[in-house]
């Protein structure tokens, strides 16, 4: 342990800490913009800069590394001075203006450039405000960015390519004019983006949002003649209350449902019905492929993200995709076959709207292969939007129950929100289907947790079924990557975003480890809440089976639940 | 005159005989090391830092791979003196490329020439082709156990390029941009690699140490600044070119009169920047000091690449300023938020100012603010050093910018 001094804190240190970890120790905050936990460091905004002594310019604390007998000052007048010029040139260069103006940024809740200028006791702007009038890019029909936003701290770069592996980002051009773009300037839509929405949450500004689905479900609520209902994800219910000032993890499901009613949904359906629903597909398919043999190993494929990776990037493992739709679109089936059928509702007037943690679930809705069967996808942020626009105290409802018949849910299909939650609800089931025999220890400890990589193995009737679970794409490729190298398993779950659809891009931000880790105790503890954690045991998908789809994996079920997939360029 | 830098070009290799390294490749590279430290070479590349400690620093360092870079990337306005030490010593220059590689124990090299160095760059392409037939690089050099590979590689055509780093990043085929320094590229350059970064008239100098003798070159010059050094010299002179002085001989007026023959069209000097737009300048009344190291650095400037600019009274001083902010606007890499924004900022005051034809007390202001935070926030050398010119120009000349204009 080695010592310096902080504003005359002494502090105590391992080699290879920064300044900023070392000031956060003594409980010093050191403003940051560029720099973020789960990226490399960047060095580009400069707000982070202190004064050490002996030192002629000031040094970046996200960058340097603090030594022996430093004497450091984090808040001298020349640092608070330094700062606020540079606040004020980020301002000019960001093209604040009526047009664009925090009121009706997709960040007026969460922007980090406020979060600095109350930090820096910032009063004033002296530049003229510069426009810089690039157009935004909307050819993404998940993701919107906004070029005249954009500070070029990188952070989307970073993210995108360390943590999610894929690098559709690039800094261009020089000086003044250097702009942040996709490359080749194709657009969002045009490159290898997966549509995880990542991105989103690296972001410190209002550059980068999803696509807004909010006001058109607005105009089907208003619309007499449609009969709307609404599925809400397992991330959902786990991080909802973060909008509204509460504790991540705090779990408001009952409160979202009355929420939603008051919306003037005419149902409030749950995906973790179509979770189960899934399960029941995928456990057959998966029991199938044990009794033929292959293809293994097989992946699941509820993660839109993660199926367009896998299109871009490894096509040649298509076809070890599960064929199951996620469920999402399995509700979307069923509701406007099944349900409408049930209650004589004209398919055309029904609308599905999914409330999801998820960016990439609008791509994945508007997929030829879908057929249509989901309308809106609201991520959990806009309908964070919609309650609060509807004047609703969301977190103090009385509870409420979902809608019967596409409602019901066991704790298999709850755990779907996180990582490692279809592994373990998928084992729970298929051990059961095929030994005929009731599992006594539902907990699959060693597939639950944040880390990046998980792997088990279970003993199933005399069988070795070799499992892996990989969240966050750069993950996800270098699971693959062990595969391609001859690593063999039976199942794996392969999920885009870190710690998996908790920490989907449709998230309230922040979303990083901690409030990942929070939202992920809350599912688990939904699940051990729950009185039936077994998939098959849910009373209204084996009514479903028996009123209409007959058995898993039958005709009928292949038609609706069951989908292909396509190999994409790079 | 001296000529150790300056000479009559030799092109053809027969005219060559290398003994500076065919003395070194007899001689303990701890020795060399000692005389180039004791001969005190600083860095010729603008940053000053002594070269013999540069090679110490990388000889030590343990590692199976190491690189030698020669930076010829020259990229700032008003220098040209490694072209034509690259046009005309072109031997000398690949000599100490050598004798750097040997000391420290790299076996590949590169040489970066900026890329509107045509005539350079086809020279140079020849000299290694030459120099590969004669056994000069290659395996065993000169039948020693040394062996070494020199790569030519064209310059991306940035200012930015010429920052050691930024050069490094160029080299690996990414952005130019700097990277953060610690790591120095000493430890971690090319590649993750020891790497030493030469300016080319650094290494054309520790030629002339070795071969005439630490006594002598050490008996030129002043107490800081020993040898000679490459002036580029250029703006309103009679005679712009390159001139070879020893440090301390004369002063920056003598260097004007003398060696530039004078202002042109019988003007009025108004002031030198005696390092290139990158340093700040020295008006009138500084101008009688003698050339080196320590006396620019009193006066409050910086030898920098030895791009001396010498201007007079015929320009619009508003003008000056705004077409060196206006450089450095188009060639910050975009990284750092004090050296892109700031330099924006200062350009668009300086427009107005342009407008209107004097500057106001808020545009001294807002630029003194934004010269501080660029010098003391920004990422590298660039930016930090970008608006001296800026700074020293309004300092210098505050009444006359306030009143209306320098006419
Ligand atoms: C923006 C910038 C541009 C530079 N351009 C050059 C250049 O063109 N040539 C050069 O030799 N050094 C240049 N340098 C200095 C190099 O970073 C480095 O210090 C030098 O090449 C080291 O060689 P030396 O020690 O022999 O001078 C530049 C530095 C900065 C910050
Ligand atoms: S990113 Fe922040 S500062 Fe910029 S418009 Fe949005 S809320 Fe305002
Ligand atoms: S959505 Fe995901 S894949 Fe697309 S740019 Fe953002 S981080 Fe990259
Ligand atoms: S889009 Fe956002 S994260 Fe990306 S560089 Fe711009 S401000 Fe930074
Ligand atoms: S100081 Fe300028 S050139 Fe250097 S990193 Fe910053 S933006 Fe780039
Ligand atoms: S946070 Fe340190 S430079 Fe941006």
């Amino acid at each position: 342990m080695a010592t310096a001094l902080i504003d005359g804190q002494q502090v105590d240190f391992e080699s290879g800490e920064t300044i900023l970890e070392a000031a956060e120790k003594v409980q010093i905050k050191i403003p940051t913009l560029c720099h973020a936990e789960d990226l490399s460091i960047y060095g580009g905004c400069r707000i982070c800069v202190v004064e050490i002594e002996g030192e002629r310019l000031l040094k970046p604390a996200c960058a340097t590394k603090i030594s022996e007998g430093m004497k450091i000052k984090t808040h001298s007048p020349k640092v608070r001075e330094v700062r606020r010029n540079i606040f004020e040139l980020i301002v000019a260069s960001h093209d604040i203006s009526c047009r664009l103006n925090c009121l009706t940024c997709s960040r007026n809740q969460s922007c980090e450039l406020r979060e600095i200028a109350a930090d820096i006791g910032a009063n004033q702007t002296r530049f003229d405000p510069i426009d810089k009038g690039y157009d935004d890019d909307r050819s993404s029909v998940s993701i919107v960015r906004e070029p005249n936003k954009c500070i070029t701290c990188g952070r989307c770069i970073r993210k995108c390519e360390e943590v999610q592996g894929v690098g559709i980002f690039t800094m261009a051009n020089r000086g003044p004019a250097t702009v942040l773009t996709t490359f080749g300037d194709k657009g969002m839509g045009n490159v290898e983006c997966t549509n995880c929405g990542q991105c989103i949450h690296a972001c410190p500004t209002g550059a980068l949002h999803e696509v807004y689905h909010y006001d058109r479900v607005w105009d089907m609520l208003k619309d007499e003649d449609k009969f709307v209902v609404v599925q809400t994800a397992p991330a959902v219910r786990v991080a909802l209350a973060e909008l509204f000032e509460s504790k991540p993890g705090t779990i408001v499901t009952g409160q979202m449902v009355a929420g939603l009613k008051r919306l003037g949904f005419d149902r409030v359906f749950d995906t973790n019905f179509a979770a189960d629903l899934t399960i029941m597909e995928e456990g057959t398919e998966l029991i199938g492929r044990i009794e033929d043999g292959g293809p293994f190993p097989m992946f699941t494929s509820c993660s839109p993200g993660w199926i367009k990776y896998i299109e871009h990037f490894y096509p040649e493992y298509l076809e070890n995709l599960s064929s199951c739709k996620s469920p999402q679109q399995m509700f979307g089936a069923v509701a406007k076959s099944y349900y409408a059928q049930q209650h004589g509702i004209d398919k055309e007037d029904m609308v599905v709207v999914s409330v999801m943690p998820c960016t990439a679930k609008k791509f994945e809705s508007g997929r030829g292969e879908m057929d249509q069967d989901v309308d809106f996808v609201l991520t959990t942020r806009e309908l964070g939007r919609m309650v609060k626009e509807a004047g609703i105290d969301l977190v103090n409802l009385a509870e409420e129950d979902y809608d019967p018949m596409m409602g019901e849910s066991t704790g298999a299909g709850s755990i779907f929100g996180s990582s490692g939650g279809v592994m373990e609800a998928a084992l729970r089931t298929a051990y059961e289907l095929i030994t005929e025999e009731e599992l006594e220890e539902l907990d699959f400890e060693p597939v639950r947790g944040a880390e990046g990589i998980k792997e088990a193995e279970v003993e199933i009737k005399g069988m070795t079924v070799k499992t892996a679970v990989a969240s966050g794409l750069s993950n996800v490729g270098q699971l693959l990557e062990k595969i391609k190298n001859g690593e063999e398993y039976h199942f794996v779950e392969m999920m885009a975003c870190p710690g998996g659809c908790i920490g989907g891009g449709g998230q309230p931000i922040p979303t990083n480890q901690e409030t990942v880790e929070e939202r992920m105790k809350a599912i688990y503890e939904i699940d051990a809440g729950k009185k039936k954690r077994k998939s098959h045991q849910n009373k209204e998908v084996q009514q479903l089976y028996e009123d209409y789809l007959g058995a898993p994996n039958s005709h009928l079920a292949h038609e609706l639940l069951h989908t292909n997939y396509i190999k994409r360029e790079i | 005159m001296l000529n150790f830098l300056k000479k009559d070009p030799i092109l053809a290799i027969e005219d060559y005989d290398f003994t500076a390294f065919k003395q070194v490749l007899n001689t303990p590279a701890e020795n060399i090391i000692s005389d180039i430290k004791t001969a005190d070479l600083k860095g010729r590349g603008g940053a000053g830092f002594p070269a013999g400690v540069k090679w110490e620093l990388a000889r030590k360092e343990k590692s199976a791979e190491k690189y030698v870079v020669c930076n010829a990337d020259e990229g700032e306005p008003g220098t040209f003196k490694d072209r034509y030490l690259l046009e005309n010593s072109p031997w000398q220059v690949l000599e100490g490329i050598l004798i750097s590689a040997y000391v420290i124990g790299a076996e590949k090299g590169y040489i970066y020439i900026r890329g509107e160095y045509v005539k350079p760059i086809k020279i140079f392409n020849k000299i290694i082709e030459k120099a590969e037939k004669k056994g000069l690089l290659g395996e065993n050099i000169l039948g020693s156990e040394f062996d070494f590979e020199l790569e030519l590689i064209r310059g991306a055509g940035a200012y930015i390029c010429g920052d050691e780093t930024s050069l490094l990043n160029s080299i690996e085929g990414q952005r130019p941009r700097s990277r953060i320094k610690p790591p120095y590229p000493i430890q971690s350059g090319l590649y993750g690699k020891p790497t030493l970064v030469n300016n080319v008239e650094t290494l054309a100098a520790a030629v002339e140490i070795i071969n005439q003798g630490v006594e002598t070159y050490t008996a030129l010059g002043t107490a800081e600044s020993n040898g000679t050094k490459l002036i580029s010299l250029s703006g309103e002179v009679n005679e712009p070119g390159v001139y070879e002085i020893e440090f301390g001989s004369l002063t920056i007026r003598e260097i004007v009169e003398q060696l530039g023959k004078g202002i042109r069209n019988n003007g009025q000097l108004k002031f030198v920047v005696p390092g290139g737009v990158s340093t700040s300048i020295l008006p009138q009344e500084k101008l009688d000091i003698p050339y080196s190291y320590e006396d620019i650095k009193a006066a409050g400037s910086n030898t920098g690449s030895g791009a001396m600019i010498v201007v007079s009274e015929e320009n619009d001083l508003i003008d000056l300023m705004l077409n060196v902010a206006e450089f450095f606007m188009s060639e910050t890499c975009g990284t750092c938020f004090p050296c892109r924004e700031g330099i924006r900022q200062v350009c668009y005051l300086l427009e107005n100012a342009k407008e209107r034809g004097y500057l106001t007390q808020r545009d001294f202001e807002l630029i003194t603010d934004l010269s501080q935070t660029t010098y003391l926030a920004a990422r590298c050398g660039l930016g930090q050093s970008s608006l001296n010119f800026v700074t020293s120009v309004l300092e210098h000349y505050r009444d006359e910018l306030l009143q209306g204009g320098g006419q």
